[in-house]
């Protein structure tokens, strides 16, 4: 099958999906749109071989700033979650300065510190940032009069659809990023950061730069969750959100970049519909539980393994 | 003043005592395998739900209902061992997630068995050592203070005195050169598993009878628990107890003199500052994971 | 958009008759059974609330409460809607205490599964069912009345209206032993918690009670509180007053009051399975131990004026089906039923606008402790909170006993503008949240 016509069928589907889904599918189906963005943003800011545990913060970095813009400053919805996917990346500049001079577990516990004492900030601050019980009524998507369509983003189905046509323009920068220059270095500091420094790479720069690009990427995701919920606390955005995104990463594998992806839609579908649908009440941690132990058991390379596998079999078939 | 300064010093001991049992097992985890335990929280909730299980629901006798527990609990940390970390010893993100996952299926299988709610733990004793009016030392506490330092000091005994100790520091620093050193690489974690799983299962249990016991409390130790080691320098024993002792004493003491949110801020940024720093933390060496 | 679709009233009507309808359709072309039940005259109810997780605690006794409370009122027949009995049935789902899973829920309930009434606990949860409330018009409860406000018409708040009952604790202390004149208070820096503390701080200052420094914050994940406690005790006060801390935090901090040998009096809303919190203490430091929610075995629940139907009865079957699990949520879910069944039969129909409009109709309603008013307006910018007698508890010989019911709007009525005060100090009004 030619390219071109694979991605149309899969631009096809992806318009037709919220029609044949339930209400509050639709509703799980925004939210996911919106996780795997944040997933794409992971992988990008592991390319160097740096694993965060304060991405969620950062997007929560996002999703406030973007809230508190459009609130306080009356400025424009689209603009404002611009804006905060801005001051997310401006956040984790300032802050690659301290956590960049750690690596390995150091700097996994360390961006883990950062992102707690970020979110302690909230809590303190009542104003502006609400305290504990965050920010509400912020601010939705405009709705847009298109003469003969009005676009009623409270509506799932429009707001899929703004989201999905944002994140697949989001993803494809991220893929260029990496297919270019600046990505091929990323991957090689990953894998050889001294020999990448001993041939003049300035990897810490380097690290910064991915760093910067995927905090950004996680703000805008934050944006567009907060306009879309109307509410946000420092809760959304704790350590238990950020071990989903990890989960999400590692059951996907990182290796490829629809990995991570993979793991969000699979996880997240088997979560929040599978079990839910199946009646486990009190089991679903458990079974959820249960999924994560033996994926990472059986299927060490990730869920991307499986895909590139079936592939292989039928270019060789 | 020096009443509750005093005071103050004693709840801080206290701190120190528990959180040092949970430090050093996730270190020596760490430092054996290589693998962050995400669960270790949840093995000291496991520690102290022994407690409810046999002493308040069966009487059976404290002492033996701790020592039950300081068992279990390490037969729990061999069982994940050998169900999950040993085909993962390359793979320590694979590690991480197993440790979460197996997190989830303990929280859940306690609220299953014990309900969502605390659990009931009748007091072992009520005796209060009353130095005046504003200093005491309820026994319990004198109990978990002894029992920390008694612990402390048998791993001490059991790492430098004793051929297994000696091995598991040899594939601490270096697994492969313990390797072919002829030691045992599952031996060893299975021995450092159960050891840092039974002193997280033996803090439960101590302090069982002194805290709230729910399914999600291991959820509040586990933060701490990992900004000692950090402080302390992953890998290191002395350095996570030492620093047990300054973060509990820094955050007792500003709980205490401020409040406990800013007490919070304190202990996060008093390890910010130790990273930026030292980034190997106070006795951290070698870069590892 | 949203203020367009409140406005106008008729459209609304029509969407949720649309929904419904939608829902039945697709239940029977799934042949479920749920289209059986339908035709059976069953009224659904959903329950919107933390299952799983650390909040279980605060919803999954309360659905407990209910299922019991639906057994009792099928087998008396039902809700008689237009002569004829509906059966209730309760659906639950787990919103993990998370807005979104809160939206997706609500979302769910109200349009797949065409419940006629959302019981939540609100707090974290409610600001991310609110759209969904705000355009379907679906009548929403909530246990946390700082969730009210004036842009929702459609959210009651008609069984606890947390924390402002907390007055009459204090003011039947200040009447029984005027002699005690300070106090210190802690309180969990939460939502649940920083309402409490004004209002505390409010109850004390009208009761000419000193405090000792300011209220002393807590992280929810402590779980160590001798500092607290030695900082409390610091100042030698005579009333320690534990806010509205959950059981988790009260029993470690009642037991190292003990411990460091605090002798005075204690005061706090809740005291959950406080026959542990004396098996950790003492029976004689435990006496006079004064909170606000009676165990309903409780013969002062048996006066007239008292709406709850059958609470010893209740007490007994819910203590039987869960053991060691009562508590002050076990109950309210259920009150709220009463509320809601009343109003239902007297508008003789289960549509959401029909029953909030007979509940709310004469400014009265029927609340669990007594006849009591739709009020709110200053505090929540909207009449939507039952308030009404309140009972003050205390332990006495090992056990909870009603000591007296107290008047919330006479309270209000004489210290109003301390309470308001003290809750734009902490930021509590409604036209200062979010």
């Amino acid at each position: 099958m030619p390219r071109g016509l694979a991605w149309l069928l899969l631009a096809l589907v992806l318009v037709a999906l919220p029609h044949g889904l339930s209400f509050s599918q639709q509703e799980i189906l925004v939210f996911l749109t919106i996780n795997v963005l944040l997933v794409a943003s992971y992988r990008l800011l592991t390319l160097t071989g740096e694993w965060s545990l304060g991405h969620v913060v950062i997007m929560g970095v996002g999703a406030y700033a973007s809230a508190l813009l459009s609130k306080r400053l009356g400025i424009y919805v689209p603009v404002a979650m611009l804006l905060g996917a801005g001051v997310a990346a401006l956040v984790a500049y300032i802050l690659s300065f301290p956590l960049f001079r750690m690596k390995g577990f150091y700097f996994l516990i360390g961006s883990f510190a950062a992102g707690e004492v970020i979110r302690l900030l909230w809590k303190r601050f009542r104003d502006p940032f609400g305290g504990p019980k965050g920010l509400k009524r912020i601010e939705g998507m405009p709705d847009l009069d298109l003469g003969v369509y009005a676009l009623d983003f409270f509506e799932p189905i429009t707001y899929y659809y703004f989201a999905a046509a944002v994140v697949a323009f989001c993803l494809w920068i991220m893929w260029r990023i990496e297919r270019s220059p600046v990505g091929l270095t990323f991957h090689a500091i990953h894998w050889q950061d001294k020999l990448a420094e001993a041939s003049g790479v300035n990897v810490r720069a380097y690290r910064t730069r991915a760093f910067v690009l995927a905090s950004g990427f996680a703000g805008f995701s934050g944006a567009l969750l907060a306009h879309y919920i109307g509410t946000i606390n420092p809760n959304s955005f704790d350590v238990e959100q950020m071990v989903f995104v990890l989960t999400w990463a590692i059951v996907g594998g990182t290796a490829t970049f629809y990995g991570p992806i993979l793991g969000c839609i699979v996880l997240t579908v088997l979560n929040e519909i599978v079990l839910r649908e199946m009646g486990f009440e009190q089991m679903r941690p458990l079974v959820y539980g249960l999924i994560m132990i033996l994926s990472v058991l059986f299927l060490p390379k990730g869920l991307e393994s499986v895909v590139q596998r079936v592939l292989s079999a039928r270019k060789t078939g | 003043m020096a009443e509750l300064l005093v005071q103050t010093g004693l709840n801080a001991l206290y701190a120190a005592a528990y959180m040092s049992l949970i430090a050093v097992g996730l270190v020596l985890i760490f430092g054996v395998m290589g693998i962050i335990n995400f669960a270790h929280g949840e093995l000291f909730m496991l520690g102290a739900y022994v407690v409810v299980a046999l002493y308040a629901d069966f009487q059976v006798p404290y002492v033996l209902v701790a020592a039950l527990g300081l068992v279990f609990v390490g037969c729990v940390g061999v069982a994940m061992e050998w169900a999950m970390f040993r085909r993962l010893r390359d793979n320590p993100l694979g590690g991480l997630v197993a440790s979460i996952g197996f997190l989830m299926i303990l929280q859940a299988l306690v609220s299953m068995g014990f309900g969502v709610r605390m659990a009931h733990v009748p007091p072992v004793t009520q005796e209060v050592i009353i130095f005046s009016e504003r200093v005491r030392l309820p026994v319990q506490r004198l109990i978990v203070i002894l029992a920390a330092i008694g612990f402390l000091t048998a791993l001490w005994a059991f790492l430098t005195k004793t051929r297994f100790g000696w091995a598991l520091r040899a594939s601490a620093q270096d697994q492969e050169a313990a390797a072919l050193q002829g030691i045992s690489i599952n031996q060893t974690a299975g021995i450092a598993m159960f050891i840092g799983a039974s002193l997280a299962g033996i803090a439960g249990a101590l302090t069982a009878p002194l805290i709230s016991v729910n399914p999600h409390m291991g959820h509040s130790v586990i933060v701490a628990a990992f900004i000692v080691i950090i402080v302390g320098g992953v890998g290191s024993l002395e350095g996570a107890v030492l620093a047990a002792v300054i973060y509990a004493f820094v955050h007792t003491f500003v709980t205490t003199f401020a409040d406990g949110v800013i007490a919070d801020v304190v202990g996060l940024l008093l390890m910010l500052v130790v990273l930026i720093i030292k980034p190997t933390g106070l006795f951290g060496t070698a870069d590892r994971a | 958009m949203i203020v367009k679709f409140i406005k106008d009233g008729i459209s609304r009507r029509r969407f949720l008759g649309s929904t419904a309808s939608l829902a039945g359709l697709s239940a029977l072309s799934a042949g479920l059974p749920g289209a059986a039940l339908a035709a059976g005259k069953v009224v659904k109810i959903g329950f919107l609330a933390p299952l799983t997780g650390p909040v279980a605690a605060w919803g999954k006794p309360g659905l407990d409460g209910c299922q019991i409370w639906a057994e009792w009122v099928n087998n008396a027949g039902g809700i008689k809607i237009g002569g004829e009995g509906h059966k209730v049935e309760f659906i639950g789902y787990d919103n993990e205490y998370d807005p979104a899973k809160a939206r997706a829920g609500a979302t769910k309930l109200i349009r797949e599964d065409g419940v006629k009434f959302v019981m939540m606990l609100g707090g974290d949860t409610w600001p991310g069912a609110q759209p969904v409330a705000d355009k379907t018009g679906m009548l929403f409860s909530t246990l946390l009345p700082s969730d009210l406000g004036p842009d929702t018409s459609t959210l009651i708040a008609p069984a606890e209206v947390h924390p402002i009952y907390n007055v009459t604790g204090v003011e039947w202390l200040a009447e029984t032993k005027p002699d005690l004149k300070t106090a210190v208070m802690c309180a969990q820096d939460d939502a649940l918690g920083l309402p409490s503390v004004a209002t505390y701080l409010a109850a004390f200052e009208a009761a000419g009670i000193q405090m000792q420094g300011d209220p002393l914050l807590f992280d929810p994940a402590t779980t160590d509180f001798a500092p607290v406690v030695t900082k409390l005790l610091s100042t030698n006060p005579q009333i320690v007053c534990l806010d509205t801390c959950y059981s988790d935090y009260v029993h470690p901090i009642t037991e190292q009051l003990f411990q460091q040998g605090f002798k005075g009096q204690i005061i706090s809303c809740t005291a959950d399975f406080y026959d542990q919190m004396i098996a950790k203490t003492s029976k004689e430091f435990m006496e006079g131990f004064i909170f606000q929610f009676p165990d309903f075995d409780d013969p002062a629940l048996n006066a007239s004026n008292i709406n709850f139907q059958n609470p010893n009865g209740f007490f007994e079957e819910y203590n039987k089906r869960h053991p060691g699990e009562w508590g002050a949520v076990s109950w309210e879910y259920a009150s709220i039923m009463d509320l809601w069944k009343a109003a239902a039969e007297k508008a003789d129909s289960v549509e959401p606008d029909a029953v909030l409009a007979a509940m709310t109709k004469s400014g009265k309603g029927d609340h669990a402790f007594g006849r009591a008013d739709w009020w709110g307006k200053d505090l929540f910018g909207i009449d939507h909170a039952l308030v009404g007698d309140w009972p003050v508890v205390a332990i006495e010989g090992g056990k909870a006993r009603i000591k007296g019911f107290k008047s919330i709007p006479d309270w209000y009525a004489k210290h109003g503008e301390l309470l308001k005060k003290h809750m734009a100090a902490y930021g509590q009004m409604w036209n200062q949240r979010g």
